[in-house]
């Protein structure tokens, strides 16, 4: 009865929703320790610029001023991948973009620190700037980093296939410019961390470390800060408290949380930082501004027969996740259609702003977008339905692609045929009032990285169980709840492999000194990889409470069957299972007294009383059997991709393979205002292959999160820049959707059930973000007949394209910078930002300030 | 971002706010709703000594019908207040339509009807950060002498960017302002200056203390558009109201102004003259959009590009007066 689950597949509430919906949940910025002080950071205020002198000393002096770090208190460098350790915590002599760190000072409150900044005083010699990516590529001086020439952090050139082959059997070939504009996760929770060193009592001197971070790498975190304060990682404590929500941003190191700690050691007190919304738009880490040249060719029957893309990201002024995007961007080509012959050529460039790292659909969003935008150009040309074109390019799983992916589940097929149902496609599509349109496109993503950005054998995640007498089971996770729910989703599979309710699970996670290393909550890895380590470790203990069970019950472990807080010979159960008994926390309430009771006789007691062999014990009882026999019960299980999964051998290809991948298929209807350019989402349906909904609830809510998400990067959410200035760095300019403009999102679970997931469990919240910006462009494109190439797609933008459309008065809104984009449009966001001289940098002359100082008043 | 120091001072009654206003001349700053003044301190724009909260004073809060002589809005009214008044709503329907498009519903809550009249101009370059400012080099409206949306200009042109006080203008609204010397009466129409910075003709120990809707301006139709990205929670890019009175299906008497394109919301200029007296139409309405797109003056001191926004003004415009005219 592979369907006959008790826990898992029902919609359930998060484990830790009551203590976050009631505000008794602590957040790092909650926390407080006596002692401790504020830190504030001094930033830069310069895209590009040495260091010549730094005076700490007025700050220093200021009262309730502890202490100044500076990049000499800690000068090793650090990045979250091996080949880009090329982050300073604070700056040793150079900063590379406006808000790159400087100092920090550690106070008794915040205000003081802020004030203290102001006495700081630093003397750069500015240097030129590179804000443009295919500008900063022809850098011959003054480079970003000494050992990157030409400004670039990594380029890869990938052909698999014979390309040029397969573009001369295509009947028609589409090639265009596509560009993604910059976006950022914009979490809840701004960072926080928290720092505190113990004291060594012989010495007096600052030993052991303890860090709360909000975090989504307690593990990576704690490898880091081993490295930058020159400490063994077994003196550093990493502790995750809940996390308002991550999306990539808390997915690597982030300064403030190694300052927090270089500042404690310094000021010898516990220091706390939280960013301000600003600093958090400076720390980013988000998606790059990408710009895409697709070529797709297809064959009349609708057969795509190559794929040639180059692909330029704006990293931003550090490598962070940045070689790992360039990859994903060229992999991901791959393990959604059939696509015989690919060649991809991706630059990742450094430019003087913050830098980008990972961000929800880490790599794969913006490639997405333009192909599948240029797929139904492609459709239109041969005169194919949008669903029957991507219904003639499926995979056939099990298969390895071309670029060395395994595919083995695979529900895009269905989602495809879901969604059109669901939208009515067949009926609608095409015959909408004026207007108003309706467009599909398809995504994927990985259920966690094969291969671990640590190269390494280690296991990507391990998990520990310890039963006692009292009947709990504690489960540690080295895995980060950063409100996915991760730790529902560890609780849901111990419960369910142990047959137990899921109040007697307890969870304790992401705690350095306590958990097991898991690396992480990223790449969507945590419910394929923690999850598989969860069902071994609860599998091990099981064995345990089965033998001894079976010894008390006379029979082989095989025939007890683990449900409802009892364990039973399997023909007991059969009774059980029809009268349905749904055990709750507190209805097994009459059993644990009995069991109580005997734990307090003692065991021999009890094993005189047990005497005769029953069908069924308790779950208490088997517990106490078995730990009678062997002591308290613990298990650990570990999970290590499979070497078929890790994928091929050239040069980048141990980025993309991933032992599962989602499938995601998505139908948006718009209307557009023809006159304004305005674009309205009113409804959204999308399909999501996650393998098994182990929480469908949660799957629904990721599905709709991403939905929304990428409905954001879709029509409003950009950053914009100004020669280095980010001129909307808070949550007033940068506009994330608000919930009058979000759509009705029909979340439709496909379950394709792994071979290899936890209960055949695949990934469900990056996956869906990337078919909703092709599928809102393609929705536009029926609506009024443009193709949108650059996204967000602003009314401005949107206007333009409708006006060069209709040869109508041009909105000479700028030139194009994109030359497929319409002719007359330049962007308010877009390159021609970079261009231009931008403002008079004024030196921080202090006795200008001093001047204006003294004549304010009246403002 | 902290809040500048300062010492917090309530005033019970109008005169005791104008003696505080008047002792601390200079170096204090009145709070209503705050919804903007606590932002704005904490990115410094600015540090006062003193912030007096007005929000004590009970004579100048509420709606009143004077009969015979229009309404009478004090400046403590919230915005939801006005967004549900039934007689303004019936009477003055353009000023509850821009109410509530103000900020988000939590905004209007906390947001005041004097504050949203006294609302600071905005700009991309003057609502950031103290370190942010720094690092641009300041800007003539706040501790520097450029201004980078006209570079090489001495003019500052943050955008004044409240949605009522456009529907206030079709109102012939009039504000009463008191001083030292006693209360006195403006036409909304003088209170703006069209400077970025100097925006408004409030002295700093003067109050605002009452809106008049006068008699004269009720039962016109009213239609307030904005263009903003997000359904909620936006500043204005560009706002458009109108106020239309109509006899025998032509109409009588009309009045059109825009905000958030200029310094100060603005009449625009002729558009009265172009429709009293005629049956609107299509085309009519198009030509009032055109006089309003040559009203305003929209810089990149906000989102979008000027062009566009005003191109917005424009068909928002022409929307505006077609559903003024057929509501
Ligand atoms: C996220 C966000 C979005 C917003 N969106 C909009 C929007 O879409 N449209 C819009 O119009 N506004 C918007 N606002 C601004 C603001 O919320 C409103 O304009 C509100 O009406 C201001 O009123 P208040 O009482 O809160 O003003 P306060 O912040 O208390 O005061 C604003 C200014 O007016 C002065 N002042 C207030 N009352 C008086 C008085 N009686 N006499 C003399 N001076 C006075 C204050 O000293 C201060 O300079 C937004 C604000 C935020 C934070």
């Amino acid at each position: 009865m592979p369907n006959d689950f008790s826990i898992i597949g029902k919609p359930m509430a998060m484990v830790d929703a009551a203590e976050k919906t009631t505000g008794g949940g602590k957040y790092a910025d909650d926390l407080s320790l006596p002692g401790m002080l504020v830190g504030k950071i001094l930033h830069s205020p310069y895209p590009h610029a040495r260091i010549k002198r730094m005076d700490t000393s007025r700050a220093e002096k200021l009262n309730g001023v502890v202490a100044v770090a500076t990049g000499q208190d800690a000068p090793n460098p650090y990045g979250i991948l091996p080949v880009g350790h090329d982050e300073h915590a604070l700056a040793v002599d150079k900063v590379r973009y406006v808000g790159d760190n400087v100092a920090c000072v550690a106070a008794i409150d915040e205000a003081t620190a802020e004030k203290a900044l102001r006495l700081m005083e630093v003397d750069y010699e500015v240097l030129p700037a590179y804000f443009d990516p295919e500008e900063s590529m022809k850098a011959q001086a003054d480079l970003i980093h000494d050992n990157k020439p030409n400004n670039l952090e990594k380029d890869y050139h990938h052909v698999f296939g014979d390309p040029e082959k397969g573009f001369a059997e295509a009947d028609h070939i589409a090639e265009g410019r596509f560009i993604a504009n910059e976006v950022t996760h914009a979490a809840m929770e701004p960072h926080s961390t928290l720092a505190a060193f113990d004291i060594d009592s012989q010495s007096g001197k600052p030993a052991r470390l303890t860090v709360w971070s909000s975090t989504q790498v307690p593990y990576y975190l704690q490898h880091k800060l081993s490295l930058v304060l020159d400490m063994p990682m077994a003196q550093i404590r990493v502790i995750k408290p809940l996390v308002g929500g991550g999306f990539g941003g808390k997915s690597e190191v982030i300064p403030l949380e190694i300052i927090s700690a270089i500042t404690a050691r310094k000021a010898r007190r516990p220091v706390k930082i939280t960013y301000t919304r600003e600093e958090v738009f400076w720390a980013h880490r988000g998606r790059p501004r990408t710009i895409i040249d697709l070529k797709t060719g297809i064959t009349n029957q609708g057969h795509i027969t190559a794929v040639k893309a180059r692909v330029i990201q704006d990293g931003g002024a550090y490598c962070s996740y940045g070689v790992v995007t360039i990859l994903y961007s060229g992999a991901l080509l791959g393990a959604l259609y059939d696509i015989a012959h690919i060649q991809y050529d991706g630059y990742r460039v450094l430019t003087n702003k913050p830098a980008c790292g990972a961000m929800r659909g880490h790599g794969t969003v913006n490639v997405r977008f333009a192909f599948e935008s240029q797929l139904d150009e492609l459709a239109a040309k041969i005169g194919m339905d949008a669903v029957e074109v991507r219904r003639r390019n499926l995979l056939k799983p099990p298969t390895i692609t071309v670029n060395g992916l395994r595919v083995q589940s695979y529900g895009l097929p269905e989602c495809i045929e879901k969604v059109a149902e669901a939208s009515g496609w067949k009926a609608r599509k095409g015959h909408l009032p004026r207007g108003r349109g309706l467009g599909l496109a398809c995504s994927h993503y990985v259920s966690g990285a094969a291969n671990s950005i640590i190269r390494s054998d280690m296991p990507h995640s391990t998990v520990n169980i310890k039963i006692d007498r009292d009947g709990g089971v504690v489960v540690y996770t080295g895995a980060a709840e950063i409100g996915q729910g991760s730790d529902t989703m560890t609780a849901q599979i111990a419960a369910e492999v142990l047959g137990c309710s899921l109040g007697r699970v307890k969870i304790f996670a992401a705690d350095t000194d306590l958990t097991p290393i898991d690396i992480g909550s990223y790449s969507s890895r945590v419910t394929f990889m923690a999850g598989n380590a969860t069902l071994r470790a609860a599998q091990e203990v099981k064995k345990q409470i089965a033998s001894a069970a079976a010894r008390k019950m006379n029979c082989s472990p095989e025939d007890l069957v683990f449900r409802d807080d009892s364990v039973r010979k399997r023909d007991a159960h059969l009774e059980t299972a029809v009268l349905g008994g749904a055990s709750q926390p507190g209805s097994g309430a009459s059993v644990a007294g009995r069991v109580e009771g005997q734990i307090l006789r003692g065991s021999l007691q009890q094993k005189r009383k047990d005497e005769a062999p029953k069908d069924s014990m308790s779950f208490e009882e088997a517990v106490v059997a078995a730990i009678d026999f062997h002591g308290a019960l613990s298990g650990t299980g570990s999970y290590a991709p499979p070497l078929e999964a890790r994928g091929g051998k050239h040069k980048g290809a141990g980025v993309g393979p991933s032992p599962a991948y989602s499938y995601s298929a998505q139908a948006a209807e718009v209307s557009v205002d023809e006159e304004t350019g305005e674009v309205a989402v009113h409804k959204v349906w999308a399909a999501h292959d996650c393998g098994r909904a182990l929480n469908p609830v949660s799957v629904e809510g990721q599905i709709i999160g991403s939905v929304w998400m990428g409905m954001g990067q879709a029509l409003s959410e950009e950053m914009v820049w100004k020669d280095g200035m980010l001129m909307n760095p808070g949550l007033l300019e940068y506009r994330s959707p608000s919930s009058v403009e979000s759509p009705e999102v029909e979340p439709i679970i496909v379950e394709s059930v792994d071979p290899e997931g936890p209960f055949g469990a695949k990934e469900c919240s990056e996956g869906s973000l990337a078919a909703t910006i092709p599928a809102i462009a393609n929705a536009i494109y029926d609506a009024v007949g443009i193709r949108l190439h650059e996204s967000p797609f602003t009314p401005e933008r949107v206007l333009a394209a409708l006006r060069t459309k209709k040869a109508q008065k041009k909105i000479n809104l700028t030139e194009g910078i994109d030359p497929t984009a319409p002719a007359g449009f330049r962007e308010h966001g877009g390159a021609l930002w970079f261009r231009g001289k931008g403002p008079k940098r004024h030196p921080l002359d202090p006795s200008r300030r001093e001047v204006h100082e003294a004549a304010r008043g009246d403002d | 971002m902290s809040l500048p120091q300062f010492q917090l001072l309530f005033a019970q009654t109008t005169q005791e706010a104008v003696e505080l206003l008047t002792k601390y001349a200079g170096k204090i700053r009145v709070l209503a709703g705050g919804t903007d003044l606590i932002p704005s301190m904490q990115q410094k724009l600015f540090e006062p000594d003193y912030v007096l909260d007005i929000r004590r004073i009970a004579e100048i809060g509420g709606i009143r019908e004077l009969p015979g002589s229009g309404v009478e809005i004090g400046a403590l009214t919230t915005l939801t207040m006005i967004e549900h008044s039934e007689v303004l709503r019936r009477r003055y329907p353009v000023l509850t339509e821009a109410a509530a498009t103000v900020a988000s519903p939590l905004l209007r809550n906390m947001g005041t009807m004097g504050g949203n009249i006294c609302l600071d101009t905005r700009c991309l370059w003057y609502n950031q950060s103290l370190t942010w400012r720094q690092a641009c080099g300041f800007c003539i409206k706040k501790d520097g002498d450029l201004c980078h949306v006209a570079p090489g200009g001495t003019k500052c042109w943050a955008a004044f960017s409240a949605d009522t006080p456009a529907a206030l203008l079709c109102l012939n609204a009039e504000l009463e302002i008191v001083g030292p010397s006693g209360a006195r009466r403006v036409p909304i129409s003088d209170f703006y200056t069209g400077l970025g910075d100097n925006y408004r003709r409030l002295q700093a120990n003067e109050l605002l203390t009452r809106v008049f809707l006068p008699e004269a301006s009720a039962d016109y139709r009213g239609v307030y558009r904005k263009l903003r990205i997000r359904g909620s929670i936006d500043y204005p890019l560009a706002g458009v109201a109108v106020a239309v009175k109509r006899s025998n299906g032509r109409c009588a008497d009309a009045r059109v102004a825009i905000t958030a394109v200029n310094p100060a919301p603005v009449m625009v200029k002729g558009a009265r003259e172009a429709l009293v007296g005629e049956v609107i139409d299509e085309a009519l309405a198009e030509r009032i959009g055109d006089l309003a797109a040559k009203t305003a003056k929209p810089l990149t001191t906000s989102a979008l590009t000027p062009e566009y926004r005003r191109e917005m003004i424009r068909v928002f415009t022409k929307r505006s007066v077609l559903a003024a005219a057929q509501s």
